[in-house]
C-alpha cells in the first residue's frame, strides 16, 4: 500500500527516493545507481543544484550514505510488499543459493587436497571439515550480506578497480577483497569488514575537479567518534586470523586490513548495532 | 538484431513515442524507463492487439537494461504499475470490460515472457490465478469476450501455471466444469470454448489430432 503511494510520489520531480540518492556527498557521488536502482547519471544535474546539507541526518551524515543494511525495518518491509521488490528478492535468493552450491563444491575440493597434504605430513585431520561446519547457511543472513556487497559493487570505484587491477594481480592486504559471505562472522565483525572493504574501494573513486574540496570535507566529517569506533571494533577482526591454514585460499586476508594505511579514506560510517 | 519496429507492434504510437521506445530497446540507460513502462502499460490497457504481444518488447527492454547497467528499473516500474492496476481490477471491470480483458491479457503475457533465471516470476503466480479465476465466475462466463480471453490465456500459459501451482489450477477447472455443465444461459460459443479448454488440459495441455480437427477444421460442406 504505502509503496504504491510512494511510487506515485516518485512521479513528481522531487520524489523522496530521488532526493536521497542524488545528493552531493562524496559517497553518493560515485554511486552508479540510487537506492531505487535508477541510474544516477540522469539526475546528476539535479543533484548538483541542491544545497549541501539539505538532506542530512540529524548527526550530520548525508542521507544517501545510508546503506540498505541499515535502511531500517520500515523501508525494508514496505518494499517487500511490491511486486518489483519481490521479484528482485527472488532473483537474489536464487543467486545466493547458486553461489552456496558453488562454494560447497570449492570447499570439498579444498578439503580433499588438504587431507592429502595432512596425511603425508602425518598430522591429524581433526579439523578437516572445519570450513564446511563454519559455513553460514542462514538465508536471511546471506541475503542481508549480499545486499551489502551489491551496494559496494554498485559504485564507479568498484568498476574502475576491477578494470585496473586484474584478478591475478590483486594482493591480499593491499587490494580490497570482497568479504566472504559464507563464513561465520558476528554481525559486528561482518559489518566492520564491509566497512573496511568499502573504505579501501574508495581509493579507486573517479577523480573529480573539486576533489580537493571533497578531501577537506571528509576531514571535517571525520570525528573522533569514528576513530574510536574503528579502534574498538578492530579486535573483533582477529577471530578470523586464527582460522586454520587449510582455508587460506578462501579466507579473507584480513591480516593486512589495517585501517592505519588509509587514514584519509576513513569515513563516517553507519553502525547499525548502535544506531 | 531482429528488433524491427513491426516485431514490437509499436506503429500505433505517435512518432515521438515510437522514437522513445526504439531508444529504450537499444540504449535503455538514456531514457526515462519509468515513463517507458507507463507508456507500455497504458497502451496495453487500451489496445488488445498490443496487450497480446507487449511482453516481447518488455522482455527486450529488461534484457537490454540488465546487459547495459545490470539494472532493473524498467522491470520494477512495470511490475509495480501492474500491481497498482491489479488492486483496482474490480473497478476496472465495472468501468470497462475491454480494459479489464486487456489487463488480464497483458499480465499473462508478462508472466509468459519475463522470467527470473528461467523460472516464472513467483510474485505473479497468484495474481494471474486471481485474474483467471475471476474470469471463470458465473457472471464473467456470460460474456464471450471474457471467456475468449480466459481460454486464450490458458492455452498460452496454462501449463506453466499448473507447474508452479497445480492446486489453484484444479480450483480453476472445477469452476470451468461447473460453468460448462451447470450454468444456464451460456452461449453455445462459450460452451464450445470451455469444452475445448477442458479437453486441452485433460490431454496434457495438448489437443489430440482428432480434437484439433473437431475444433479447428473447416466444416466440409
Amino acid at each position: 500500500m504505502s509503496e504504491w503511494t510512494r511510487s506515485r510520489r516518485r512521479d513528481a520531480p522531487s520524489g523522496q527516493y530521488d532526493d536521497r540518492s542524488s545528493g552531493p556527498s562524496r559517497w553518493s557521488h560515485c554511486r552508479k545507481r540510487g537506492v531505487d536502482g535508477s541510474l544516477r547519471a540522469n539526475r546528476e544535474a539535479e543533484g548538483d543544484d541542491r544545497e549541501n546539507g539539505s538532506y542530512r541526518h540529524a548527526d550530520n551524515r548525508h542521507a544517501s550514505f545510508t546503506t540498505p543494511e541499515s535502511a531500517g525495518p520500515v523501508s525494508r518491509c514496505g518494499r517487500q510488499a511490491d511486486w518489483g521488490s519481490q521479484v528482485e528478492d527472488d532473483e537474489m535468493r536464487r543467486d545466493v543459493h547458486r553461489d552456496m552450491q558453488r562454494y560447497r563444491r570449492r570447499i570439498l575440493g579444498a578439503e580433499v587436497t588438504q587431507r592429502e597434504r595432512k596425511t603425508s605430513s602425518g598430522s591429524s585431520g581433526s579439523c578437516d571439515s572445519r570450513e564446511g561446519d563454519n559455513m553460514e547457511t542462514d538465508e536471511a543472513v546471506l541475503l542481508r550480506r549480499q545486499k551489502q556487497i551489491n551496494y559496494g559493487k554498485n559504485t564507479l570505484a568498484y568498476d574502475r578497480y576491477i578494470k585496473e587491477v586484474p584478478k591475478h594481480m590483486r594482493q591480499p592486504g593491499v587490494h580490497p577483497k570482497t568479504p566472504n559471505k559464507f563464513r561465520k562472522y558476528s554481525r559486528r565483525s561482518w559489518d566492520q569488514q564491509i566497512k573496511l572493504w568499502k573504505v579501501k574501494l574508495h581509493a579507486w573513486d573517479p577523480p573529480t575537479e573539486d576533489s580537493q574540496d571533497k578531501v577537506l570535507d571528509n576531514i571535517e566529517e571525520l570525528g573522533l567518534d569514528d576513530v574510536m569506533d574503528i579502534e574498538l571494533d578492530f579486535p573483533t577482526l582477529s577471530d578470523s586470523q586464527d582460522a586454520p591454514a587449510s582455508v587460506t585460499a578462501h579466507s579473507l586476508s584480513l591480516e593486512g586490513e589495517d585501517c592505519l594505511g588509509t587514514p584519509v579514506k576513513l569515513q563516517k560510517t553507519e553502525d547499525p548495532e548502535s544506531a | 538484431m531482429e528488433n524491427s519496429t513491426e516485431d514490437y507492434r509499436i506503429q500505433s504510437f505517435d512518432l515521438d513515442t515510437q522514437v522513445l521506445l526504439k531508444t529504450a530497446l537499444k540504449d535503455p540507460g538514456s531514457v526515462n524507463l519509468e515513463k517507458v513502462s507507463n507508456i507500455i502499460v497504458d497502451q496495453s490497457l487500451k489496445d488488445q492487439v498490443f496487450s497480446k504481444e507487449a511482453g516481447r518488447i518488455c522482455y527486450t527492454i529488461v534484457q537490454a537494461e540488465a546487459k547495459q547497467s545490470n539494472g532493473n528499473v524498467f522491470r520494477r516500474n512495470l511490475l509495480n504499475r501492474l500491481q497498482q492496476e491489479f488492486k483496482g481490477r474490480e473497478e476496472t471491470r465495472g468501468r470497462s470490460l475491454q480494459e479489464w480483458v486487456c489487463y488480464v491479457t497483458f499480465i499473462c503475457n508478462i508472466f509468459d515472457y519475463l522470467k527470473v533465471n528461467n523460472m516464472p516470476m513467483v510474485a505473479l503466480v497468484h495474481p494471474v490465478y486471481d485474474c483467471l479465476i475471476r474470469l471463470a465466475q458465473p457472471d464473467a462466463l456470460m460474456n464471450e469476450e471474457e471467456v475468449d480471453c480466459l481460454v486464450l490465456q490458458l492455452h498460452r500459459i496454462g501449463e506453466q501455471l499448473e507447474k508452479v501451482n497445480g492446486q489453484r489450477m484444479d480450483e480453476l477447472f472445477f469452476l470451468l466444469r461447473d460453468g460448462f455443465l451447470l450454468q444456464e444461459g451460456l452461449s453455445s460459443m462459450a460452451r464450445l470454448l470451455l469444452l475445448e479448454i477442458l479437453e486441452f488440459r485433460a490431454g496434457g495441455w495438448m489437443l489430440s489430432s482428432t480434437a484439433h480437427k473437431y475444433y479447428y477444421s473447416e466444416i466440409a460442406d
